[in-house]
């Protein structure tokens, strides 16, 4: 067991846990932020998606060791004093969950697209989205969120 | 605003056999407690436990003096919609805006009756009985004001939440009449809207939990905590049927963070294994997956997919084949689907505590009731002492209808008396302990006339033992086309199989719609004239031995009108027929399941290296009055691209009697790239009652595409998946 320090939605947290504990457990186990979600633990399924310091990245891949100096961005801390993206206001309105297990995973790393291209092709959103897996397959409402949180 | 707990305790002077039940709430509210029957008899419900359909009661309904309504949903969400869909009836016939409603989870209660989501039931079971108390909750209401203004109830009308004497221009709203109406005696008859006024049902409402899913507040199973909660794993035998042999239980606690380590055997119906107990699930993870264990495999270690497929082969063989009619053009066809794993992206898992004699759960399961039977059974508990918190579900698709990993839970949490633990499942345990589709084989026998009339039709079905995944009828034109036959045979197996996303139905109707296809390209006929015909010969009736639950649907006898209508309506919409290049295709498919009709019809293109493109995917469905469109229509194209995704990529393949795949990387979902950017989803309007959703157009989007990658290249697809398959022309 080692003490770590981190950066999690702008709040300085100290863990201790072992070093080569995936940020994911450490986020859902140590800080209760359980919005971020295990599906594989290999980095396939996207259920994990969080941001380091802005770009999209599988929490399940990172070591708490690894991690640095990198401000972590959760599911959690998307919404600013309770208002919701243009992103996570398209999901809502256009219903696109079923079960949802994904749609965190999902929410971040379209967020990610939507900061490096604001106006993103049916292409490109199959290329960003490519990685994170939809059990409920729910991809036509995805695509339709995306579109529509592009053109908000 | 209620005065109803979060999880209530019904309490014991409830009378369960009257049929509804008003009660004032201490803050003066109005509390109606309905008996409803769970009516979607299904499959899954009938063979896990053969006790008859009763009516029990299992919803309240209270409204508050502020006028807010609550709802308690007795089953559970897993993203089929019923946490939204339930109240909306309510709302509709207590005449309440919709932003009024508020619905919470229940947990396993006798009292709420069956509590089970699957087949495909929440709503068609339960639409009836809402209505009932939502009319019966309003006439109260009307009553309660008409004796307020001292005017005949008929002259009342409703709206909003408010009732109104227009003669008059009076006006109460619900929530000032509630201290009066619970003071009424219970209308023994009440007269629900006449569904054509329905002003709720049937339009697009958002999801009730939308903002707590894109914000990361939903809590699933895998998300309980308790206080001083510890973490475990399990770790089974990867062969089937293999046991514990010997493990150095002192090496696991060497682990990082272990704080314990025992084996579990010889506890009923329970696979033994070891449990590793840790102070985060990780740590609990790491040891799992760097433990040392022998295992005694036992016989099962000789099986494997391979060695089925013969069996299957030699099966059919020996059943010889029939013959068709001489000067008839004779077809013959065999295709196989395989072992499909449940996948749900939210892996089993359970919270459980044991403390002072009772065993407490917090689960993510679609069978409450199993899963409670399978723990007082394993540990000799009663009933009473084993509560079960109904969570979240990250997905079902029938796979949370066995409950095992709450036994395993249970059981753990019975050796750590008094400390809460929560079991997780590595995704690779999820893979390899699943309760599978099973394997099937299909040996076609068909013959056409010279005037393209089917005059022969037969089929060998073959698949592993086990009680599901039969045929239901035999699928349509089994059904109903006198002559027509379906022969059965099961292979010795022990491989566990299952409840998997429309039963019976998802690798049949592949089979038999493809054939079905074959014969109409035999024939020369256009495959939808083909069908069409077959439809038209179908008599009104519900054929003789056309039974059960099968091809004919859950609802009861096939009704080919509908199925006409719903074809020509696809057809109609997708612009069936027009000419396409060499490459291009379209491939029709239908179903009946669940009561509803289905049929879909796919475009696809093949490119000359054999690069498949689905570009379109319409869909045409009754399914009886549509409860809440935008979850219907996210339902059906759900279920027909997890269709889709299962042909075109997915296979559990059985090797040394255990399962060879183990995560995401070799068992790969369809994802965003591959799915078709048009999803077209047309509903039939009808003011019947609502049937399934979640279930009954998935079985024919896989045929639906397959059949267009024919038009397209003259390949047919006989084995699935069909990812590897060369579908290069030139
Ligand atoms: S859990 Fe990280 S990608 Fe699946
Ligand atoms: S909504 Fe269920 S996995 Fe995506």
């Amino acid at each position: 067991m080692s003490s770590y320090q981190l950066n999690v939605n702008g709040t300085v947290h100290t863990v201790d846990v072992t070093g080569n504990t995936p940020l994911l457990w450490v986020l859902r186990d140590t800080l209760g932020l359980v919005g971020t979600k295990y599906g594989c633990g290999i980095g396939e399924c996207g259920a994990c998606t969080v941001h380091l310091d802005g770009v999209a990245m599988k929490s399940c891949g990172t070591a708490i060791k690894d991690l640095g100096s990198a401000k972590v961005t959760t599911i959690e801390g998307l919404a600013r004093d309770g208002r919701l993206t243009a992103l996570q206001q398209a999901w809502c309105t256009l219903d696109v969950s079923q079960c949802g297990y994904c749609q965190g995973g999902q929410i971040m790393c379209a967020t990610a697209l939507l900061a490096a291209k604001p106006k993103p092709t049916d292409a490109d959103i199959d290329k960003a989205m490519s990685d994170n897996l939809c059990r409920c397959a729910t991809y036509t409402r995805i695509r339709q969120a995306i579109h529509a949180a592009a053109g908000a | 605003m209620s005065a109803i707990p979060e999880s209530p305790t019904p309490s014991a002077s409830l009378d369960r056999r009257s049929f509804l039940k008003v009660s004032a709430l201490a803050g003066g509210g109005l509390l109606i407690g309905t008996y409803f029957r769970w009516g979607g008899a299904t499959a899954l419900a009938e063979a896990v436990t053969a006790t008859p359909v009763n009516f029990a009661p299992n919803v309240f309904i209270s409204i508050a003096p502020d006028g807010a309504v609550s709802l308690i949903a007795p089953n559970s969400e897993m993203g089929q919609g019923a946490k939204t869909a339930l109240p909306m009836i309510l709302a509709e016939e207590l005449d309440v805006s919709w932003d009024k409603v508020t619905i919470s989870q229940a947990d396993l209660n006798p009292a709420y009756g069956r509590q089970s989501a699957v087949g495909s039931g929440s709503t068609p079971g339960n639409y009836a009985p809402l209505r009932q108390a939502g009319a019966t909750a309003r006439a109260m209401l009307v009553a309660a004001a008409a004796e307020t203004w001292s005017v005949p109830a008929g002259e009342c009308t409703t709206a909003n939440g408010t009732v109104i004497h227009a003669a008059s221009t009076r006006r109460l709203p619900y929530g000032d009449l509630t201290a009066r109406a619970a003071a009424l005696p219970v209308p023994t008859s009440v007269t629900p809207k006449d569904p054509k006024d329905f002003k709720l049902l049937g339009t697009r409402v958002a999801g009730v939990d939308n903002e707590k899913i894109v914000t990361g507040q939903a809590l699933y199973g895998i998300d309980q905590h308790q206080p001083g909660m510890v973490y475990a794993a399990f770790v089974k035998c990867p062969v089937f049927g293999g046991k514990v042999a010997s493990v150095s239980l002192d090496d696991a606690k060497k682990f990082p963070g272990v704080k314990d380590a025992f084996v579990l055997d010889g506890i009923g119906g329970l696979t033994s294994g070891v449990a590793i107990i840790a102070d985060s699930t990780w740590n609990a993870f790491y040891a799992a997956s760097n433990l040392k264990v022998q295992w005694e495999e036992g016989e099962g270690v000789s099986q494997s997919s391979e060695d089925f497929a013969k069996q299957a082969q030699a099966l059919a063989t020996a059943a010889g084949g029939p013959t068709v009619p001489e000067g008839a053009k004779s077809l013959n066809a065999t295709y196989h689907y395989p072992f499909l794993a449940h996948a749900t992206l939210e892996p089993q898992n359970c919270t459980a505590l044991f403390k002072d004699g009772l065993i407490e759960m917090w689960c993510p399961t679609q069978m409450p009731s199993s899963g409670q039977r399978l723990v007082t059974q394993g540990l000799g508990l009663p009933a009473s002492k084993v509560v079960v918190h109904v969570t979240r579900l990250g997905g079902g698709f029938g796979r949370r209808g066995s409950n095992e990993f709450s036994l395993e839970a249970a059981a753990i949490a019975h050796r750590l008396e008094g400390t809460p633990v929560k079991l997780t499942w590595m995704r690779e345990q999820d893979f390899q302990h699943d309760n599978y589709r099973s394997n099937g084989w299909h040996f076609f026998t068909g013959g056409v006339d010279g005037a393209g009339k089917v005059v022969a039709l037969h089929d060998h079905f073959v698949k592993v033992q086990g009680q599901v995944g039969g045929m239901n009828g035999g699928g349509f034109p089994f059904n109903v086309m006198a002559g027509s036959r379906v022969e059965s045979s099961q292979i010795p197996a022990s491989i566990p199989t299952g409840y998997w996303r429309a039963p019976g139905d998802n690798g049949n109707v592949w089979a038999v719609q493809s054939f079905v296809d074959e014969l109409a390209h035999a024939a020369g006929k256009d495959p939808l004239a083909f069908t069409l015909d077959l439809l038209a010969a179908v008599p009104a009736a519900p054929p003789p031995g056309a039974g059960g639950r099968g091809g004919g649907g859950r609802g009861g006898g096939f009704a080919a009108s509908k199925m006409v209508a719903v074809l020509k309506l696809a057809a109609e919409k997708a612009g069936w027929g027009t000419p396409r290049p060499k490459g291009e295709g379209q491939g029709l498919a239908i179903c009946n399941a669940n009561g509803a009709y289905v049929a879909i019809i796919a475009d696809v293109s093949v490119s000359p290296a054999g690069v498949l493109t689905i570009h379109k995917l319409t869909a045409a469905v009754d399914a009886g009055l549509i409860v809440n469109l935008s979850s219907a229509e996210n339902q059906v194209q759900g279920s027909m691209l997890d269709g889709i995704g299962a042909a075109w990529f997915l296979k559990v393949t059985i090797d040394r009697g255990s399962v060879a795949q183990a995560n995401f990387d070799d068992y790969a979902l369809l994802g965003m790239a591959n799915s078709p950017p048009v999803v077209d989803v047309h509903f039939v309007p009808s003011l019947a009652p609502p049937t399934g959703l979640g279930e009954p157009a998935l079985p024919p989007a896989a045929p639906a595409v397959c059949n267009a990658i024919f038009a397209a290249t003259g390949k047919r697809i006989r084995t699935l998946p069909f990812a590897g398959e060369d579908l290069k022309w030139s």
